[in-house]
């Protein structure tokens, strides 16, 4: 029996699997995509829109033929209701969503160890406690900076009060330290923000000094009307009306009135579209006169 | 003195319509000289151009009065009519009501307008609307509110109010002094 007829038949049904391309058209597998470089025949392009649609439509077949080509020539796994196919990695670079980010502005500890060129040592975060005999992370909890390991006895500094308290001494040492570094902490957050701004960090900082203490001094009864001057005290520029001249084009007055005229009107319309009342009254007097 | 802002015009001619309507056109549009609003010390004067233009040699603290004085802005950027608009108001009025002769003089000590006292009424006015009193030889008394409309005005009973008071020939006498 030959079957070369039917098989025929049935190939013709379908359209190949077989792309011819000059020049090999891209895959990102990854994000299931084909890049074809390949030049477009513009005068198919041009013609008319029966053409056109048709050629795009095989172009875009033919790219999604080579793509599915490739997938099926990827390491699969079989489950046991399908086969999967896995994927390989994206290779296309994708531009990220968001802009970089800034550089932070230097802190003032930063500017000096770059101008004395001091390198950043690593520590180790342990440190060993030969008291204790064990070791402890050089701070936070536990750490060795801590006062819950206080020593029982402290030694009267040779110049110091014998009968000052040496453990509240350490303890208010401590929390001076801290504060301090706050402070240096503000100093350096507001410094970065008037170098973002554009501006030098006094400026800014007068300018706020100055914006607080005009506010605070319009904030009493009579609106400072009484308060002592201080010495350079910034000036207050308040906002100036202005108006038209007295005496002006009277042509152009009379427009300008026309026009405010007609938007009040339109204003007027609107609220008395359709007076109800009159518009009973016509009809009812209407139907006494047809009795 | 200075010319109105747009935003003073606006809420002035938001008031002058309820009584006059579009009539505001012919006050703005004269034939005959061209006319101008303008503000001195609050209050609203309507001045021929050429007196607006002399006046300018006069000082804002020594100037009284030019031209008609139309009412005044109120401290809370309201604004109101004042008796020597009347005239105006009179020419253009939309909605009149005529006063009998024994209704004038309760008018004119600033009363209300009963119903017992009304002659005439123009049609079709509707409520809360501006309106300019007359007496029955066609005489402006004064200008008010329309309590009712002249339809809803039939029902009332002849002492209730048909019109609201606002201003009247009497101040001329009893607000001498702060009326200018």
């Amino acid at each position: 029996m030959d079957v070369t007829g039917i098989l025929d038949e049935h190939k013709s049904r379908f359209k190949t699997i077989q792309v011819d391309r000059l020049i090999p058209a891209e895959l990102d597998l990854g994000l299931l995509a084909c890049f074809d470089v390949n030049m477009i025949d513009e005068s198919k392009l041009r013609a008319n829109q029966k053409t056109r649609d048709s050629y795009l439509r095989e172009l875009s077949r033919e790219g999604a033929q080579l793509m599915v080509n490739e997938l099926f020539s990827l390491p699969t796994t079989v489950d046991e209701d399908s086969v999967y196919a896995t994927l390989p990695k994206v290779r296309t670079v994708l531009p990220r969503e968001k802009p970089a980010p800034k550089e932070k502005p230097m802190t003032r500890w930063e500017k000096f160890a770059k101008i004395k060129n001091i390198q950043n040592k690593k520590k180790s975060r342990v440190v060993y406690d030969e008291e204790q005999g064990e070791w402890r992370p050089r701070f936070g909890f536990k750490g060795v900076n801590n006062d819950d390991q206080k020593p029982w006895l402290i030694e009267v500094p040779g110049n110091a009060d014998p009968y000052e308290d040496q453990y509240q001494a350490r303890r208010e040492e401590k929390k001076e330290r801290i504060d301090k570094n706050k402070r240096r902490q503000q100093r350096n957050f507001e410094e970065s923000v008037a170098t973002e701004k554009g501006m030098k960090p006094r400026d800014m900082r007068k300018r706020e000094l100055q914006q607080a203490l005009v506010l605070s001094k319009g904030s009493t009864a009579s609106m400072g009307k009484f308060d002592e001057k201080l010495a350079g005290e910034p000036k207050v520029k308040g906002l100036k009306r202005k108006f038209d001249p007295l005496v002006k084009n009277a042509d152009k007055e009379k427009s300008n009135n026309m026009e405010i005229l007609n938007r009040v009107a339109k204003g007027e319309s609107k609220a008395t579209v359709l007076n109800v009342r009159k518009a009973q009254r016509a009809i009812n007097s209407a139907k006494r006169s047809k009795k | 003195m200075r010319p109105l802002t747009d935003d003073e015009t606006k809420v002035f001619f938001e008031k002058l319509t309820k009584y006059i309507g579009r009539n505001i056109v012919h006050l703005i549009d004269r034939p005959d000289e061209p006319y101008c609003f303008r503000l001195q010390k609050d209050r609203v004067y309507y001045v021929s151009e050429s007196i607006m233009r002399k006046t300018t040699a006069i000082g804002r603290q020594n100037l009284i009065s030019l031209g008609v004085c139309f009412g005044k802005f109120t401290k809370t950027g309201k604004f109101r009519m004042h008796i020597t608009a009347l005239p105006s108001l009179a020419q253009y009025a939309k909605y009149k009501v005529w006063v009998k002769p024994n209704g004038e003089m309760p008018f004119l000590y600033g009363n209300h307008v009963v119903k017992a006292h009304i002659g005439r009424v123009t049609e079709d006015m509707p409520e809360h609307q501006g309106v300019v009193i007359f007496n029955m030889a066609d005489v402006p008394l004064g200008f008010g509110v329309s309590a009712r409309s002249t339809v809803d005005m039939r029902k009332v009973d002849p002492t209730g109010i048909a019109v609201f008071h606002q201003s009247d020939n009497g101040e001329y006498l009893r607000e001498e002094d702060a009326l200018f």
